[in-house]
């Protein structure tokens, strides 16, 4: 029972970090109909530079939270900008590809400004676990639980209420209408890029403060494909319980199956899974005219 | 100007092209290609060597997500299959070459049922990712395989040898890879005039309207999964007997996005666009490492590398925003402009 329970409180852990990165894909894909795959290389990419602005100005947590999520936020825009508006009208496949070439070229990026070494995210938050019977978490952990319960309780809050949000739904609905009732969809979609790149920023910081920064780091993005798969491509709550999900679920198959089981058990998941949902767990299945 | 296609007789309509200059140039770049190795130097050799082999595989991803538009991000997973299986069945087993080049494009095509069966009810992205679960799965069973694959030790392969006469990698062993390249081109031009690919092709363009036409879409999309991973598991057996040597981090997933994007920068949906596509990438790549070779000691080996991997990603971003029908298209484009010049039309 001891052993479950450690297993699980870490496996909740673990999995929020998937749940802030299976968010940010789901925020983008809902209203764009296009899945980042430089999530993943864009949390490495914040969490080194938090790195840089934790080591110049020599900030604690919640500033170099603060600062980095608006420094994410300028790059969302940039991509968006720079890379993602032109390709509006192409077939999704295409953008898909540009969101590919990008992570390559911010892999290379970041081991080219920043070498090859690991590094820990130094931000005086202690790394000693905190004990809750038999099982273990670090502080950060803990922040991550708090973070992300404020980020749905927010993200919720902006969406039921806000006209802002509101657009963002009737957009993510159908855009045709949206742009009929004088919603600027393409303020939007730059909207979503930003808000996915916030939330990369802060699953960079917690990655960064729990485990090292190395240019492996991307992985994790990785890792979070199951996560939103799981919780449904256009669902941003999905994909935050996708992730808390995935995550006890690798750690229940490594500790009970075996070794490396880790790696791949989120992805056998959503196998299963996506046999019996196509859309996943909270997804809405696309109704296509002929 | 001629300005009609006439068919007289059947020989004219089975024929694979009518135009003289396409069957002259074809057979003057099979002749170059088989005269190469005796021409360019044994370091040239086995570049254009892994690029035949690379062409074989990219081929078989055009027929998936060209053709049939099924994207795919795990033909990392199929080529693994492929050269584990031609790999284990030659080193293991003692099987002739030819029969362990079969014996790999088999497993990969039954590898690829298996991964057809989710995707009849998968549309997209969500296809794309699960064929990605599936590339990360096979590295891992492979990864775990004990004395079967290796494990993370690898497998050693053996020499190439056809009927009982060992090949030398930039001699005999070149020529079965053009022969294979021939074949593949072959057979996939008169496969995607077929009814075979008049079926695919309905099914990227829409496929509920391609089955309210009568198209069976589970027959066909499987076929497409079976036949797109068969000539992968081809290309991985020739992987195998080139390298002797396999070991599953070479089969990461960043191979199926070099695929895919030599596939766009040559234009999907194209046997012509996927061989450019092949060429210009591997160009590219050498291109760049001569030009870091020439800047001499100047850069880290490391920096370059990256710097690469920069110019590699930029490639690919760029080619999509300006030239969406990649280099088969602009041939297009500019032979239209050639035949009809002054006129835009």
């Amino acid at each position: 029972m001891d052993f479950f329970l450690q297993l699980l409180v870490s496996g909740i852990a673990a999995g929020l970090v998937y749940g802030f990165i299976g968010m940010g894909f789901a925020m983008i894909y809902r209203a764009t109909g296009v899945v980042n795959f430089a999530q993943g290389e864009l949390m490495m990419l914040v969490a080194y530079i938090a790195f840089t602005l934790a080591a110049t100005f020599k900030l604690g947590f919640w500033p170099l939270l603060f600062a980095t999520v608006v420094v994410s936020v300028l790059i969302g825009l940039v991509i968006e900008v720079l890379l993602i508006r032109p390709m509006l009208g192409q077939p999704v496949f295409a953008t898909v590809m540009v969101t590919i070439g990008l992570a390559v070229i911010i892999r290379s990026v970041v081991v080219l400004l920043w070498g090859a070494d690991p590094m820990p995210l130094a931000t005086g938050l202690s790394r000693d676990p905190i004990r809750f019977g038999p099982a273990g978490v670090y502080p950060a952990q803990l922040y991550a639980l708090g973070i992300m319960a404020a980020v749905v309780a927010g993200l919720w809050a902006f969406f039921r209420y806000s006209r802002v949000g509101i657009a963002m739904r009737a957009t993510a609905n159908l855009q045709t209408v949206a742009l009929l009732m004088g919603i600027d969809v393409k303020r939007i979609f730059a909207l979503s890029w930003a808000l996915s790149a916030m939330l990369a920023a802060i699953a960079g910081v917690l990655v960064g403060v729990i485990y090292d920064l190395e240019p492996g780091m991307w992985l994790v993005g990785l890792r979070s494909f199951p996560a939103v798969i799981l919780g449904g491509l256009d669902s941003v709550f999905g994909a935050a319980l996708g992730g808390v999900l995935i995550g006890v679920v690798e750690n229940m198959s490594e500790g009970y199956i075996g070794r490396g089981m880790k790696e791949i058990a989120g992805f056998v998941l959503i196998l299963v899974v996506l046999m019996v949902r196509p859309y996943g767990l909270f997804g809405r299945p696309d109704i296509e005219r002929v | 100007m001629r300005s009609r296609t006439y068919k007289e007789n059947y020989r004219q309509l089975l024929a694979l092209t009518d135009s003289v200059p396409v069957v002259v140039w074809s057979v003057v770049l099979v002749a170059v290609l088989a005269l190469a190795p005796l021409l360019i130097g044994k370091y040239f050799t086995t570049l254009v060597l892994l690029m035949m082999i690379t062409a074989v595989g990219v081929l078989g991803l055009n027929l998936l997500t060209g053709n049939a538009g099924l994207i795919s991000l795990g033909h990392s997973g199929f080529l693994a299959v492929g050269a584990y299986a031609a790999g284990i069945v030659a080193g293991k087993l003692g099987w002739p070459m030819p029969l362990a080049l079969l014996a790999g494009g088999v497993t990969a095509a039954l590898a690829g049922l298996v991964v057809g069966i989710p995707s009849l009810r998968l549309k997209g992205l969500y296809l794309a990712i699960t064929t990605m679960a599936f590339a990360v799965i096979i590295n891992h069973l492979i990864l775990n395989g004990g004395k079967l694959t290796g494990g993370s030790e690898g497998l050693s392969v053996p020499q190439p040898a056809l009927f009982g006469v060992p090949l030398a990698t930039e001699g005999g062993f070149y020529y079965v890879v053009l022969a294979v390249l021939v074949l593949a081109v072959f057979v996939t031009l008169n496969l995607l005039r077929s009814r075979v690919g008049r079926a695919l092709m309905a099914i990227r363009e829409h496929d509920i309207a391609a089955r309210a036409m009568g198209v069976d879409l589970v027959r066909w999309k499987l076929l497409a999964f079976m036949v797109s991973a068969f000539y992968t598991g081809i290309a991985g057996g020739l992987l195998a007997y080139y390298t002797r040597y396999l070991n599953v981090d070479s089969f990461s997933l960043l191979i199926s996005i070099e695929a895919l994007s030599m596939l766009i920068v040559g234009g999907l949906g194209s046997v012509a666009g996927a061989l450019m596509g092949t060429v210009f990438i591997f160009a590219l790549n050498e291109g760049l490492s001569l030009l870091f070779g020439a800047l001499g000691s100047g850069l880290q080996s490391s920096a370059a590398f990256e710097i690469k991997g920069i110019v590699y990603g930029l490639a690919i971003v760029l080619f999509l925003r300006f030239e969406p029908d990649g280099l088969v298209g602009r041939w297009r484009d500019l032979k239209h402009y050639w035949t009809h010049w002054p006129f835009r039309f």
